[in-house]
């Protein structure tokens, strides 16, 4: 019904934000892109919250959380990590905006940031393992330490395919092109998740 | 050509079909091909997951004896099934039915074929997804089959893979692992498949085609879809917990000794596990319940009894399924009071459950029965889900429960609805569909002969199952007669073994039947409307339908159920109506002031 709209209404003369605000308007097939990829976000969040029951369910049953020998989690370093991740989120929005206006060189710019400060974030999470691995922490030490590098490193990967995804996106937009517009939506959408996954992460794995 | 239709023919194009062999037969985007692939794949692993059960039935009937035909090559000089082999046979039998055989042609196949199929639409949302999601399944199947060569054999743990005996403490060897990511990756095709199947009913619904006139098959596919959906990434967050514990040392479910640090919990696998596993049930039986719908209103040549009021029905199963997981884990210590909760909404469920029954009933009554071979499948499968779901209200309640858990009557329980009348839903269908998918129909002889083989052997193998549970024969024992009160049981054990072998012969005439319909020549083409049924596979195109399944998107104008109706047989001589079909005279004056 939407989209019988959209095709019989001419944009009212006069504003262009009008018309601007017309030209934005998804056609058909771009819709369906949308509904698709808010389905399958949705659903793989339901492994999040798997995972995060799973948390819950060990945190609530261990003696001790954490355990009393376990090096502290360091919340400076993690804490900036978020501050970049969400810089990154940014500068996608900033990179759907541009191609909305039309300009790929803008998009390339933006994509490019978004890609430079992922992989900052990448580097910084990397030190941060480093660090505990140092201090004793690894993987079979127990729950705790379980539940941290199973975490970080799941949500790890999926910051490695959305950069890629990202990194290929900038290569493509330099070219420019209306198709891109879905693309550069859709992939932005799976990157505000991995960053709201991080919020959460940080929020319940570093910070209570 | 209505403003409606013509948008959805701009947002569908008809493309050429493909014509190198790879593009059409293997790396298909056509989700009728798919459909094709997954029932094949699906049938295959059907044919595997049925043999194993012979295995396991060959143990109880005749513990110690050397397997007759295929014991020597399987099983070493002796040819007798040890304990540990028996352990991967059942294991391997629950997991092969439910995720490779089952699955694939309940929702692979029906899924793919009809939904667009049913709904007016040209294709899948996104046909390319569509791909990966077979390719992906068929990687997993790939993964269980690779599992029964490893060293130390294939998984061991039953099919609901509890932790300890699922980590490396219970089963050391690859094999295990390898089904565990299996299971993952399966989870993986199917919730690509999930994500398709939603969005397609959502958006490529043809004009006209409001949520209220979609064939029931259509309601059953899209809520088993959801479910898929939300539940099936809980299952894989738990695998790969899993994996992890099995390959890179953490402590999820392993519990630790130390005071300090705690440990893992085994019981968090089985919260995991249930919190998918329960909607699992409905998964696999949703789709069944949508085809029998459709297929008894067909054949009893009347509408749908309440058809509102069986779309509610569903929905709400489909919303409670979600909220009762913990009636598997009664005897894991939980509180009371939760126990009492879980309790509660596993018994409500049965009220929506027989609306739908009723619903069935009341479709059959005063009909004008036709008994084909489609008819006679779905009138069983009512009977089966039947005593499926009545045995269900038993386990459902704690205090019974505590005396049934683990036992053969959980079996035989489950093994009514997930397998009897999941299996005889598929079957349905399979008939029913098939000159859609073929362009001829099965023998209805062969079909015939193979339904009785098929519903005798369900009801009286399963039924000796409820009765040996009832007696407190327990479940999963290599060796049931071990303790010498079961071993008055040794005779029923044996009857009913005899009959599983008897059902799985006479699936002999089905895999005849089915060979002779894809390759034979010689039965004549079925036409575009064998079943003189209403929905618009039937009514708006070919047997088979083209590469772009309709020249025209249709413009819908009734809903599926219409059978029967004097007013449609004065005006055309017929008892139904297509659901896309414009009838002389009928509501000219309706379609014009439509059009505006």
């Amino acid at each position: 019904m939407a989209q019988r709209e959209e095709r019989g209404r001419e944009p009212a003369p006069g504003l262009v934000r009008d018309l601007t605000r017309y030209r934005r308007r998804p056609h058909g097939a771009e819709r369906t892109a949308y509904v698709g990829m808010a389905v399958f976000l949705g659903s793989w969040a339901m492994l999040f919250v798997a995972l995060f029951f799973a948390y819950a369910f060990l945190r609530a049953r261990a003696p001790s959380w954490p355990p009393l020998d376990a090096p502290p989690l360091p919340r400076l370093l993690p804490g900036l990590n978020t501050l970049v991740i969400a810089a990154s989120s940014a500068a996608v929005v900033r990179a759907t905006r541009s191609q909305e206006l039309r300009r790929p060189r803008g998009v390339t710019a933006a994509l490019a940031a978004a890609v430079v400060l992922g992989a900052i974030f990448l580097l910084v999470q990397g030190v941060v393992w480093s660090g505990l691995w140092r201090q004793g922490l690894v993987p079979a030490g127990g729950p705790y330490p379980s539940v941290f590098y199973a975490f970080t490193a799941f949500h790890a990967l999926h910051v490695v395919v959305g950069l890629a995804a990202l990194a290929w996106l900038a290569v493509r937009a330099r070219a420019g092109g209306e198709s891109l517009r879905t693309d550069v939506r859709l992939w932005g959408w799976y990157w505000h998740f991995v960053g709201v996954v991080w919020g959460v992460l940080y929020l319940t794995v570093y910070l209570a | 050509m209505t403003p409606a239709q013509a948008l959805m023919e701009e947002a569908q194009p008809i493309h050429p079909a493909p014509t190198s062999f790879w593009r059409r037969y293997v790396f298909s985007i056509d989700h009728k091909m798919i459909a094709k692939q997954f029932l094949w794949a699906g049938l295959l692993f059907l044919l595997v997951g049925g043999a194993l059960a012979m295995l396991i039935r060959w143990q109880w009937g005749f513990p110690y004896r050397p397997v007759p035909l295929v014991g020597r090559l399987l099983f070493g000089e002796s040819g007798v099934i040890g304990p540990a082999t028996y352990q991967q046979i059942f294991t391997t039998h629950g997991l092969v039915m439910i995720f490779f055989a089952v699955t694939p042609v309940l929702i692979g196949t029906f899924g793919n074929l009809l939904i667009p199929l049913m709904i007016g639409a040209r294709d899948m949302a996104f046909p390319r997804l569509n791909m990966y999601s077979f390719w992906t399944f068929l990687l997993s199947q790939l993964l269980v089959l690779a599992s029964f060569f490893a060293p130390l054999g294939s998984a061991g743990a039953g099919w609901t893979t509890y932790t300890p005996l699922s980590t490396n403490v219970g089963m050391p060897g690859m094999g295990q692992t390898l089904v565990v990511a299996a299971i993952f990756v399966t989870g993986v095709s199917s919730t690509m498949g999930a994500v398709n199947y939603i969005t397609t009913v959502i958006r490529l619904r043809a004009p006209g085609m409001t949520y209220m006139r979609l064939p029931l098959t259509i309601w059953g596919l899209w809520l088993t879809a959801i479910l898929n959906a939300l539940f099936v990434p809980v299952l894989g967050s738990a695998a790969l917990l899993l994996l992890l514990d099995r390959s890179f040392g953490t402590e999820f479910f392993v519990a630790g000794a130390s005071a300090v640090r705690g440990g893992g919990d085994p019981i968090l696998w089985q919260h995991l596990f249930w919190i998918f596993g329960h909607p699992e049930v409905y998964i696999m039986i949703l789709p069944a319940w949508g085809i029998l719908g459709d297929v008894l209103s067909f054949f009893a040549r009347k509408p749908h009894h309440w058809y509102r009021g069986t779309v509610w029905a569903m929905v709400l199963v489909t919303v409670l399924s979600a909220m009762v997981y913990g009636h598997h884990m009664f005897m894991t210590g939980m509180s009371p009071l939760l126990g009492e909760g879980f309790m509660l909404f596993t018994l409500l469920i049965s009220i929506p459950s027989m609306v739908v029954v009723v619903n069935w009933v009341l479709t059959l009554w005063q009909g004008s029965l036709r008994y084909d071979t489609p008819m006679l499948f779905a009138l069983g499968t009512v009977f089966v889900f039947g005593v499926g779901g009545l045995t269900g209200l038993f386990l459902g309640d704690i205090s019974m429960d505590l005396y049934l858990h683990d036992t053969m009557f959980v079996v035989g329980h489950f093994h009514f609805t997930m397998a009897a009348a999941s299996v005889m839903g598929a079957f349905t269908g399979i008939y029913f569909w098939f000159p859609k998918m073929f362009g001829r129909r099965l023998g209805e002889r062969l079909g015939k002969i193979h339904f009785w083989f098929t519903f005798l052997g369900l009801t009286l193998v399963f039924g000796g199952q409820l009765l040996a549970g009832y007696a407190g024969q327990e479940r999963r024992l290599f060796d049931p007669f071990q303790y010498t009160f079961i071993q008055g049981l040794r005779g029923l054990n044996r009857w009913t073994s005899y009959f599983a072998f008897a059902l799985f012969t006479g699936q002999l005439f089905f895999v005849v039947n089915f060979f002779r319909g894809v390759f034979g020549r010689r039965a004549a083409p079925a036409g575009p409307n064998p079943w003189h049924v209403t929905t618009l596979e039937w009514t708006a195109t070919s047997s088979p339908p083209p590469f772009h399944n309709f020249d025209r998107i249709p413009e819908v104008v009734r809903g599926p159920h219409e059978l029967s109706n004097p007013e449609v047989r004065r005006l055309t001589g017929r008892d139904f109506a297509g659901q896309a079909e414009l009838l002389p005279g009928d509501g000219a004056a309706a379609v014009a002031a439509r059009k505006g």
